[in-house]
């Protein structure tokens, strides 16, 4: 069997965060079992931060971990996201100049919601396994911001979407994907998915969402159990609890998936609440480590939850991991690999706990200043040169060199390296 | 065929079956002041409470529906309404 899966895998939390308890006080939201939904922080994109910069920062230590002519086989770069600001030119064309990567490459972009990073992923995986290409790779890299202003007015879309603003985060997950899966082996053919159309949410205006978030769960739990019942047909000795020793949750926040975990073991295996409870903190909780301090990074998330359970999963043996990704709209996919104790050491090279705790604590007002600020940037900006010196606290939290929005001009973005 | 009294019949059944389920879910609601008219949100139900309730429901009744069939539900009478057609 030809062995294929992620060979390196960086993740990108951004430059600042807020606590999300103090948001909801805030906001004056309802905190009532505020507590169950697990949230902690949440990544916020700078004005000068957009999708582009967090998704170059994701993947330059994996560039920068190659070999020249390692670097040469990447022949397809994919981004993978909603928060796009250009409907015809891709952001992969700019990522690949900035990460000067060989011109025979293919450079294009995916639309799928929150599903996107895992499409990107098995188009990457698809190519390495069709062998046109022998030993070529590529660069996934699904990047996301969520700049909030909720979409104003109207009815079910709308109510209840505050809940939206705590859970939303900023960040990118760049995955080189090639026939050595260093990271994560991915179980060849062990694929579940499902989708369908439903309008829970969506980002029908520039700049903004809307969405039925009571729905988007109930559609979730739908998908859950649909995308697993579809790969246990294919892998059929497949079993929810004994299969994996880990789960990695598309996780808009923590709670839902303490839910849809719950539903899973009641429903596939008729567990007791006791035993729900101890498997969630064993097999799932690994896993929603970072994205409680992430947030919800749409695309990118499901990446985000497979990198916390590596880090802080045992692997004295080789294990493996079941992944669930769910994009709104809807489409969904569970699907496999497994993951040794070499692929958590090789991890470590990248020192992403580091990153995000020198990530910069921004207070309320420093927030609030933030989305006035980012107005600047808004969908469509032609021209504009963005205030370098706007929080620059946060600008100059970490060590490592970063790429930042300069300047829009003519609606080209030019960016810049802070060292 | 059902005729109207075997309906509203089933209808409160349905609902004693509901309120049950939801003092299971929320402790502290004394279930037996909770109204029909009312919705879940202002029992002190969060999302996740939501679904649990809906889904317990269904389990309780031997339903089997998609979840996205309760999407836009107001309160708990629509939920028992979706129940009910569903029974």
């Amino acid at each position: 069997m030809q062995l294929v899966g992620i060979e390196m895998l960086n993740i990108f939390g951004g430059s600042a965060y807020l606590d999300v308890d103090q948001l909801a006080s805030h906001r004056g939201l309802d905190k009532t079992r505020f507590d169950n939904l697990l949230m902690k922080e949440k990544s916020v994109a700078l004005p000068y931060e957009d999708p582009v910069s967090l998704g170059v920062n994701a993947a330059k230590p994996i560039i920068d971990a190659l070999s020249d002519s390692e670097k040469d086989r990447i022949e397809m770069l994919i981004t993978c996201t909603e928060s796009s600001f250009d409907f015809g030119k891709s952001m992969s064309s700019y990522m690949h100049d900035y990460l000067g990567l060989n011109r025979n490459c293919r450079l294009f972009e995916i639309k799928s919601a929150c599903y996107s990073g895992t499409t990107g992923l098995q188009v990457g995986i698809n190519f390495v396994l069709s062998q046109v290409s022998p030993g070529a790779k590529a660069l996934v890299i699904a990047t996301d911001i969520s700049r909030f202003l909720v979409a104003e007015g109207g009815g079910v879309l709308s109510e209840g979407w505050s809940f939206a603003e705590p859970s939303s985060g900023a960040g990118a997950a760049a995955m080189l994907v090639s026939d050595r899966p260093y990271i994560f082996q991915m179980d060849v053919g062990a694929n579940g998915y499902y989708g369908f159309e439903v309008m829970d949410t969506c980002r029908p205006v520039a700049d903004s969402e809307a969405g039925d978030s009571d729905l988007s769960l109930l559609s979730y739990l739908d998908c859950l159990q649909q995308s697993f019942s579809e790969y246990q047909k294919r892998v059929p000795d497949a079993n929810y609890l004994e299969s994996f020793s880990y789960l990695a949750f598309h996780t808009p926040f923590g709670g839902m998936i303490k839910g849809a975990h719950r539903t899973m073991m009641r429903k596939m295996l008729k567990a007791k609440a006791d035993v729900i409870e101890s498997d969630f903190e064993e097999r799932v909780f690994p896993g929603l480590i970072y994205c409680q301090r992430v947030g919800n990074i749409m695309g990118a998330t499901t990446a985000l939850s497979l990198v916390s359970t590596i880090e802080h999963g045992e692997f004295y043996s080789p294990k493996r991991i079941g992944c669930f990704s769910y994009g709104s709209g809807c489409c969904s996919e569970f699907f496999s690999g497994v993951v040794t104790a070499e692929s958590q050491e090789y991890l470590k090279q990248f020192n992403i706990a580091d990153k995000l705790n020198q990530r910069y604590s921004l207070s309320m007002d420093e927030y609030d200043a933030l989305i006035k600020e980012s107005t600047t940037v808004r969908f469509g900006t032609r021209n504009v040169k963005l205030d370098t010196g706007f929080l620059e606290g946060a600008r100059n939290s970490s060590d490592m060199p970063r790429l930042f929005l300069k300047e829009i001009k003519e609606y080209h973005r030019l960016y810049e390296w802070s060292q | 065929m059902i005729n109207r009294g075997e309906l509203i019949l089933e209808k409160k059944n349905v609902f004693l079956i509901v309120k049950d389920v939801i003092s299971e879910v929320l402790p502290d609601v004394d279930s037996n002041g909770v109204k029909i008219e009312q919705n879940l949100k202002s029992l002190g139900a969060n999302s996740i409470d939501r679904t649990e309730i809906v889904m317990l429901s269904m389990e309780r009744l031997g339903i089997k529906l998609p979840l996205v069939s309760f999407g836009g539900v107001e309160n708990i009478e629509e939920m028992v309404d979706v129940l009910v057609d569903n029974t």
